[in-house]
């Protein structure tokens, strides 16, 4: 009998300790302007994850330019989850690193992007410049904000919906090409991410327009006022799809796979989708979406893989080292 | 009308002049506001400019103190160079040890040829750290006779309490002999130091306990002779388990008078098992030969040690002592009759750094460095030493010889330390050593050096780094 009694309590202790809640820690190394985005949705998903496990889960952020995050990942930094401004920086991940698989995209929902945005034109309020469209910022004595290609996701958007418009209008790449050298003419200083280029056209006032991701630009009016700035919308984008993956090698060594796997499944449930719209990011859901429509105008954009070939094309045409940036940047 | 007109001249151009006046005014003011205009648009256009440039300083600080954490730490000092990861992870670090002696032996009979320049040590030490809690050690040695591998070791710290250590280092049973071959009090170890295993290959635990109070290391070794080093290949089959525990009880009592004060004992147990020759020499203070056994003598079953010691250090201060008994079981030969041996020894010695430094297991670093320049002269130690080792009488004459062989060797030593700068030291030092032998001996030895006292000076330039 006393051998029972002891045999039970070992077992209460064993299956006890078996059932305790654990604690885990995540790191999400993300682009710049989601800082908001992922406080939201980082407390849910933890309130989410304890009543779903009992465990209790705290993600830490990271944000910078996206490149930069890419490369920070690749040279070590313990990402379990990347969600970066764009498909060509998570791919790095497979390319460099070898961090994630070739069809990482393929893994989730909507090649991976559980929320989308575009780009804007941020001015200062009463619009003083007279900005109504691309071609206006490419007049002499307009001076632009946009953060370096180079080292942001954002900023490559940004470029690749300035060519698009030129390209339409002036038909020839060649055009679109001078086009683009006149806008970047007209930028005084490159920041290396979109929080700091918001940085540099709200806070140290630098610029007539600031090119912008539509979420920074609509939180730039929330956070300093309506009377500050207007969003300007132009006649043409481009649909910005920010992707995101568990990076596979980290999340193995770590053991946090499967609750790196639902962080990111919990982006496409309703309540993921909400604090997406809710951060001004428009939401894949189709009921979200219409929840929000008002928020987010109606504008042509273009996309990466119908209008551009792919991110894998568009980053060697325009980005990579001599590449078209390079040409009418560093002349 | 021509006398009239001469006389309006005047009231014309008064008139005029009233008349032009207001257009003249507002030509002026419409040329000021202007010129006021111009002058707002330069200086917001210059505002423009400041604004820019202290945003890309800004950047360009963003930039920097982003990129701070990444970028490696370098460092050069007297304790040599090192590169170290931003959060000091990983590490390399690259030290170097040169120590040029000159040897005068002295009433000797002459004839020998024993006084002479000695590249004593040059040795280039690799260590360093991988992943915060691996490390290594590599020491290669270019002085003496042959280029060879000190020590060659890498380490996984568990935890204070829990290092292991792998590869080729100094087994640890002798407490002088564990000491840095740059800080020991005199130019040579003690003979005691005859004794004790010197580097072996092996695995070893070590760590620290009650706060640093109780240190402890125990390890298994392949096994080497008395004063012996692995040739990095184990002898025989056999393996000797080598320990040390050591208590410093006031470590932590700051300011308390016994506070440098550590004691423990060391111990090694192990078999040997050769049909070839495989027992130490034992050598003077001088580094001569004054006992080996016969060259058909072989270790054959168990071996132990023990070794009692203290270090005691307060202020200028230090004192260090060991005592140790060595036994040997050997044969005359692979099939002869097995004997027991105990050979024993101990030493004393102690250092006072008369410039007020203080003194330390770890060495004596000067206040301020010799600079005639600035006036000063670095640190200044005089110590002081003595010692013995007694051979065990049944050694002779069937393991060794009592013709060539003392079996006493008492030492006393004297000596100069001057520390021109942490890395640099001159050193001099005055030994005496007197013999003794068997029964069996004759009344005068046959080797030379054995017929009288050894009598020597050896100085040093010491690099160490």
């Amino acid at each position: 009998m006393k051998l029972k009694l002891i045999f039970s309590a070992l077992l209460a202790l064993v299956t006890g300790g078996a059932a305790s809640a654990k604690t885990i820690s995540l790191l999400n190394v993300s682009y710049d302007p989601t800082r908001e985005l992922y406080v939201d949705f980082n407390a849910a998903f933890a309130k989410y994850w304890k009543a779903k496990t009992g465990d209790d889960v705290t993600v830490k952020q990271s944000h910078a330019g996206s490149g930069a995050q890419a490369r920070a990942i690749n040279d070590g930094l313990q990402a379990d989850v990347a969600t970066l401004a764009l498909a060509a920086d998570i791919d790095a991940l497979y390319t460099i690193g070898k961090l994630v698989p070739q069809d990482w995209q393929k893994r989730l929902p909507d090649n991976s992007a559980p929320y989308t945005s575009t780009i804007v034109l941020l001015v200062r309020k009463g619009n003083p410049k007279g900005i109504k469209d691309w071609d206006d910022l490419v007049k002499p004595g307009v001076t632009v904000v946009t953060p370096n290609p180079k080292t942001s996701g954002g900023a490559r958007w940004n470029y690749l919906a300035a060519w698009g418009y030129a390209l339409k209008k002036y038909g020839s790449e060649d055009k679109a090409k001078d086009f683009i050298a006149k806008l970047y003419k007209n930028v005084p200083v490159l920041d290396s991410g979109a929080r700091g280029a918001t940085t540099t056209f709200v806070q140290r006032e630098i610029g007539d327009v600031a090119i912008s991701w539509e979420n920074e630009a609509f939180l730039a009016i929330k956070e300093y006022g309506a009377d500050k700035f207007e969003i300007v919308v132009p006649s043409l984008s481009i649909l910005a799809e920010p992707t995101v993956t568990v990076v596979d090698k980290v999340v193995k060594k770590k053991g946090t796979e499967a609750v790196a796997k639902a962080y990111l499944d919990y982006l496409y449930t309703d309540e993921g989708q909400e604090i997406a719209a809710r951060n001004f990011y428009r939401p894949r859901n189709e009921t979200i979406a219409a929840k929000y429509a008002k928020l987010f105008p109606k504008l042509e954009l273009l996309t990466i893989d119908g209008d551009f070939g792919g991110w894998a094309k568009a980053q060697k045409i325009h980005f990579a080292d001599d590449g078209v940036f390079d040409q009418i940047y560093l002349k | 009308m021509r006398t009239f007109l001469p006389s309006l001249r005047p009231a014309l151009g008064l008139l005029s002049l009233l008349i032009g006046l207001p257009a003249l005014r507002a030509q002026n003011r419409d040329s000021v506001d202007t010129e006021i205009q111009a002058l707002r648009a330069q200086i917001e256009q210059l505002d423009a400019k400041l604004r820019v440039l202290e945003r890309k300083n800004e950047i360009r600080d963003e930039a920097a103190a982003a990129a701070a954490p990444a970028t490696p730490r370098i460092t050069i000092n007297d304790r040599g160079f090192a590169l170290a990861s931003a959060d000091g992870a990983n590490s390399i670090k690259l030290r170097g040890l040169v120590q040029l002696d000159s040897r005068l032996f002295f009433g000797d009979g002459g004839g020998i040829a024993n006084n002479s320049f000695v590249l004593r040590r040059a040795r280039l030490v690799s260590e360093g750290t991988f992943a915060r809690n691996y490390s290594f050690q590599l020491v290669s040695e270019f002085g003496g006779s042959a280029v060879s591998i000190q020590d060659a070791n890498f380490g996984i710290n568990v935890a204070p309490a829990l290092q292991l250590k792998f590869g080729k280092f100094k087994s640890p049973v002798g407490l002088e002999l564990l000491q840095s071959d740059s800080w020991t009090f005199f130019n040579e170890r003690s003979i005691v130091t005859n004794l004790v295993p010197n580097r072996d290959l092996g695995v070893q635990a070590s760590g620290d306990l009650l706060n640093g109070r109780l240190s402890y290391a125990l390890g298994v070794f392949g096994g080497v002779p008395d004063g012996g080093s692995t040739t990095n290949a184990d002898f025989d089959n056999e393996k000797d388990v080598a320990g040390r525990l050591i208590a410093a009880p006031f470590k932590n009592e700051a300011g308390a008078f016994l506070q440098g004060l550590s004691f423990g004992v060391s111990g090694s147990l192990g078999r040997e098992k050769s049909t070839a020759g495989r027992t130490g020499g034992y050598k003077t203070d001088g580094q001569q030969t004054f006992f080996s056994y016969a060259a058909t003598t072989v270790a054959d079953g168990q071996n132990w040690r023990v070794s009692p010691q203290l270090d005691f250090r307060n202020g200028s201060f230090g004192l260090l002592g060991e005592y140790v008994a060595s036994t040997v079981n050997v044969r005359p030969s692979a099939t002869g009759a097995k004997v027991e041996l105990r050979n024993t020894g101990w030493q004393f010695a102690a250092g006072y750094v008369l410039t007020g430094e203080a003194s330390s297991y770890a060495g004596v670093v000067p206040a301020a460095n010799f600079d005639p320049a600035a006036g000063t002269w670095g640190a200044f130690e005089v110590v002081g030493r003595c010692s013995t080792v007694n051979v065990d009488d049944a050694t002779f004459p069937v393991f060794a010889s009592a013709l060539t062989n003392a079996n006493v060797a008492r030492a006393a030593g004297v000596g100069l330390n001057w520390y021109l700068s942490k890395a640099v030291a001159f050193k001099i030092d005055y030994y005496q050593t007197r013999f003794g032998f068997n029964f069996a001996a004759p009344a005068v030895s046959a080797t030379q050096i054995l017929r009288q006292d050894e009598k020597t000076f050896i100085t040093r330039f010491q690099l160490a780094f």
